[in-house]
């Protein structure tokens, strides 16, 4: 079994998850920005899913 | 015990670090993971607030991992009632506003009026991230060439087979509209290393592979995914499966209110395991309703799925009858495993001649004569106060001259399995009905 920085991870995807946020902010009514950052929002949590929710168990 | 030689034990888990937790930590995520699922279903849905606020709980009621008992308990019952109230179609148990829905599904009706399932694209991508797990313990991997032979209709069925095995960057073959023979040519052609289906038609799609003379094992499969009914997971339809095929057969179970929760790997059929990192399986026992923690003991699962958020699915009594099983698998996973899948049905087990029957046994059986066709069926029906049981087979023409010998050790057999004498009624080959989804074999004519 390899060694993760678990830590590390969920650090980034929650800078991930804050980058996104803006931008969808920012995206304003633009419907391009809205519904794509819905995706990436999507593929965030289960990011946060796989790491953010176990960072502090390992 | 089975191992895929091109297995390596460092390359098996979709995500090693929760796949090998260990179950301290893995039951610490579960509390965490379940406090969070009921405060987002009591704030946002108004069915469950009032579920939970008639049952004097609120968020923050549940501290310990023994308070999740206390939590009603949901059933399709209910599912089916909600969806009669407004608003139109999913009733006041949606937990996000209707604009944010991207998919619907619903059940097959198996059981009763089918349920209308709402997802949003997040809860899409949660089904896929949950086959995910299951496509990478069973050996998918983004070399393989997988063929859905699948209608892509109103029911889940393999539309999350087939997002979980993009994801993991399988190369995917939607066969949607093609007949059966297309879809075997088709395979063929693309030289497909993989298909999911159910157990009766990756059974039927041999047969009829054998009848535009092409023999099975030519196809090139190398492992078949089955899901809808218990198949996979009884041992001599798993066997008459990769005989045909000659291809390892994987199980899996998932419903459309629930999602994709346990998976067979490559190690070890015995049993599958159960996802315990997206969801919490609970077994109840059927006439006591304690929680049966111990392996080897029959009851019914109640299921939460932790990252569901439309249409939230918390503690529901499925009616799946499973045990926990008392071995280990040798992946390594810390994930729980249940032994045999799911054996029957609350509500299928059903007692005829006052005998507990569950129609998983009768296929056990059945499956097990190789001188008889895939295709059974059984009618239980009442002749003044007596139950009356009827097996209708088919026997392969090659063994038509052995009849009676046949008939004589089936009987023998179903008697000695289920502790019932059976009538038999013989068929001719092929005659049967044939099915693409889920079988409708046993049919209780019985007034109840």
């Amino acid at each position: 079994m390899g060694n993760y920085n678990i830590k590390e991870m969920a650090k980034k995807i929650k800078e991930i998850r804050k980058t996104a946020e803006e931008l969808q902010k920012l995206g304003g009514d633009i419907e391009a920005v809205k519904k794509n950052v819905v995706r990436l929002l999507s593929s965030t949590a289960m990011l946060e899913l796989n790491i953010c929710d176990i960072s502090d168990l390992v | 015990m089975e191992v895929s030689p091109h297995m390596k034990k460092d390359n098996i888990y979709w995500n090693p670090v929760m796949e090998t937790l260990p179950r301290e930590k893995l039951r610490e995520l579960q509390l965490r993971k379940f406090k969070k699922i009921f405060e987002w279903a009591y704030n946002n849905s108004p069915f469950y607030k009032k579920l939970y606020k008639d049952a004097g709980l609120e968020p923050g009621d549940i501290k310990r991992y023994e308070d999740i008992v206390r939590v009603p308990k949901i059933d399709k019952g209910m599912l089916r009632d909600v969806q009669t109230r407004p608003p139109f179609p999913y009733g006041d148990m949606l937990a996000v506003p209707l604009s944010e829905v991207t998919e619907f599904r619903q059940t097959s009706g198996t059981t009763g009026t089918p349920v209308y399932q709402a997802d949003t694209w997040q809860d899409w991508d949660w089904w896929a991230e949950c086959w995910a797990y299951i496509l990478y313990a069973q050996g998918y991997r983004d070399t393989d060439r997988l063929f859905i032979p699948f209608g892509y209709n109103i029911f889940v069925a393999f539309w999350a087979c087939h997002y979980g095995a993009e994801k993991l960057g399988c190369e995917v073959v939607p066969g949607g509209v093609l007949d059966t023979e297309a879809r075997i040519m088709k395979m063929k052609e693309l030289r497909c290393t993989a298909f999911g289906a159910t157990p009766t038609y990756v059974l039927g799609m041999a047969d009829t592979a054998r009848k535009i003379g092409i023999d099975p094992k030519t196809i090139g499969i190398q492992k078949i995914t089955c899901a809808g009914e218990p198949g996979a997971s009884i041992p001599t339809t798993k066997k008459r499966i990769e005989d045909a095929w000659g291809a390892k057969v994987y199980d899996h179970i998932g419903a459309t209110e629930i999602g994709a929760w346990s998976y067979m790997c490559t190690f070890d059929s015995r049993g599958l395991h159960v996802n315990e990192g997206c969801f919490l399986v609970e077994i109840e026992d059927i006439d006591t309703g304690e929680i049966i923690d111990k392996p080897g003991k029959n009851g019914k699962m109640i299921i939460t799925a932790f990252d569901r958020k439309a249409k939230p699915c918390i503690r529901f009594d499925s009616k799946d009858v499973i045990r926990w099983a008392d071995y280990d698998c040798e992946c390594g996973r810390t994930f729980r495993m249940i032994d045999g899948g799911v054996v029957g049905r609350a509500d299928d087990i059903t007692k005829v001649k006052g005998v507990l029957l569950a129609p998983t046994a009768i296929e056990e059986v059945v499956r097990s004569f190789a001188e008889l066709s895939d295709e059974y069926e059984v009618v239980v029906s009442k002749k003044g106060d007596i139950d009356d049981i009827l097996l209708k087979i088919e026997i392969k023409p090659e063994f038509e001259a052995q009849k009676e010998g046949i008939l004589g050790r089936l009987k023998d057999e179903l008697r000695v399995k289920t502790n019932l004498g059976y009538k038999m009624e013989v068929h001719p080959y092929g005659s049967l009905p044939r099915y693409e989804v889920k079988a409708k074999r046993f049919k209780d004519l019985r007034e109840h």
